[in-house]
């Protein structure tokens, strides 16, 4: 076939797919995606998508043929500043190694673990009974943001603060239409979080703790100050969201489905039920990374320079590793997740979220309401293409 | 081929054939080896490739890499002197016969 080499070897363009589409309900698409053009131009995001497992995760393994450093991305301007998430090599590696001793497991064990039982005791009890609650915004959103107010060193913003500049970080990181209203809100933000930064330095120095900032500005070499302030940002934009939306999504996942509940309670098993709810509906759905060569990605070849989308949500229910994927099911057999991602960007977070969710938050809150209903699912909205999860969560506790 | 012994905490040890240019890590998983769970993919950013390496083998295996113990000091396990990081180290033919010890699980 003349040129059949050639023709096979075009990535395939869909023209069709709107990014209202993907927020609404990217799952039917990336399966067709999946099935009939698993590298494809998306022509109303003018991206290339990646949407099966084996891809995505080569893609991130592989950081010298595909750069964080992208460009094209809003995330300088929302952050006002070129961030570790940004950044690849040595130089990554320095501002992340900068903060990875507060979020180890020792110190998980030794400061945090604690810590967060005693806070989400506290938050939890504050819930009313004999009523429906949104526990979406009273208790997943709050609890997020003051356990990662103290990992960080911010205990004295409140929840409120850490959500909203949580809100604004982010929403400025996907401004890809680049409207200027949003950058506005992440630069008020970048304004107060300034402020409250530079206002606790003194404290952090005479009376150091294991706090993010803290471990940052004792370390034996430090990195610039700019650094360390853009990495607490880059944890405030990816603490608090992914656990409140992980937590609403687990709930979601448990209580529509009552039969794995009760086995989940028998077992104990609450990190399977973590692992399987993330998986599910991962919290960070798509990443973005940028061709450093031209590069054969499957049957297609994609040019140097090119912004690729590696969609880990997608990956997550690939047909080739996960029987039935669409579906929320803790006692699947065990697979791999692509959650956390992969290679040198391998979420910080990870065990953090591990510990705090699934050893101390779902069994505590089941336990505390073991009655607890969903009486309408379908009035739970979910959306989201970058970030997804619940909107709301409205519950009956008894 | 090379062969590389893995052990567990309980004793349960497996002998399976490595090749060289590998990794130990790319080695554990390719034999489903249980506790090398490598999520980071051998990036040395998540220290869940996390063993042990007798000192009779240590030589061999060559130097930790730069900011190798940093990530181990981030281990979920316990990390002695014989700590390594499987996805730091490569299968050569000098390690024809080495034994690696999985950590157990801290509660
Ligand atoms: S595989 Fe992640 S540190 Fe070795």
């Amino acid at each position: 076939m003349t040129g059949g080499n050639k023709v096979m070897l075009d990535i395939p363009v869909n023209e069709t797919v709107t990014l209202a589409d993907l927020t609404h309900d990217p799952y039917p698409i990336y399966k067709q995606m999946r099935a009939q053009t698993p590298v494809v131009r998306v022509a109303q995001t003018n991206r290339i998508f990646v949407t099966t497992a084996e891809h995505t995760k080569w893609i991130k393994e592989n950081p010298e043929i595909f750069s964080s450093d992208d460009p094209m991305t809003p995330m300088k301007p929302a952050f006002q500043a070129h961030t570790l998430m940004r950044k690849d090599g040595a130089e990554h590696r320095a501002e992340r190694m900068a903060m990875q001793p507060s979020f180890s497991p020792k110190v998980i064990r030794s400061d945090w673990a604690e810590l967060y039982e005693k806070i989400a005791k506290e938050y939890v009890s504050l819930l009313p009974r004999g009523e429906t609650v949104d526990l979406f915004s009273e208790l997943c959103g709050p609890v997020a943001a003051r356990i990662l107010a103290h990992m960080l060193g911010l205990e004295d913003a409140t929840d409120e603060e850490m959500q909203r500049w949580s809100q604004r970080l982010i929403d400025g990181a996907g401004n890809f239409g680049r409207d200027p209203k949003l950058f506005e809100a992440s630069d008020a933000a970048n304004a107060e979080m300034n402020a409250l930064f530079e206002k606790i330095i003194p404290r952090h120095q005479s009376e150091p703790n294991n706090s993010a900032f803290s471990v940052m500005l004792r370390a034996k070499n430090p990195i610039p100050l700019s650094q360390m302030y853009a990495n607490i940002k880059i944890a405030i934009g990816g603490g608090i969201n992914e656990p409140r939306d992980a937590l609403a999504t687990i709930v979601y996942g448990l209580l529509t489905n009552p039969d794995q509940l009760e086995e989940v309670k028998r077992q104990e098993a609450w990190m399977d039920a973590f692992e399987e709810g993330i998986r599910w509906v991962a919290p960070i759905q798509v990443s973005g990374r940028r061709t450093t060569q031209e590069i054969q990605i499957g049957d297609v070849v994609v040019p140097k320079a090119e912004t690729v989308m590696t969609i880990q949500a997608s990956a997550n229910r690939d047909e080739a590793i996960f029987d039935d994927g669409e579906s929320f099911n803790v006692f699947r057999e065990k697979h791999p997740h692509q959650s956390f991602g992969s290679g040198p960007h391998h979420c910080a977070g990870a065990q953090i979220a591990r510990r705090t969710l699934g050893h101390i938050m779902l069994p505590l809150l089941f336990d505390r309401f073991p009655n607890m209903q969903l009486p309408n699912p379908e009035d739970v909205v979910w959306s989201g293409f970058g970030f997804r999860g619940p909107l709301n969560l409205p519950i009956y506790l008894d | 081929m090379v062969s590389i012994t893995f052990i567990q905490p309980d004793g349960a040890a497996q002998t399976v054939q490595a090749t060289v240019g590998d990794s130990v890590m790319q080695t554990a998983l390719n034999n489903n080896i249980e506790g090398i769970f490598a999520e980071c993919g051998g990036a040395m950013m998540c220290a869940t490739c996390h063993c042990y390496i007798d000192d009779e083998w240590a030589e061999k295996t060559g130097d930790k890499s730069d900011g190798e113990d940093d990530m181990l000091d981030c281990a979920e396990t316990e990390v002695t002197d014989a700590s390594r990081l499987t996805c730091q180290i490569k299968v050569t033919d000098a390690l024809d016969g080495m034994v690696v010890r999985l950590p157990s699980e801290l509660a």
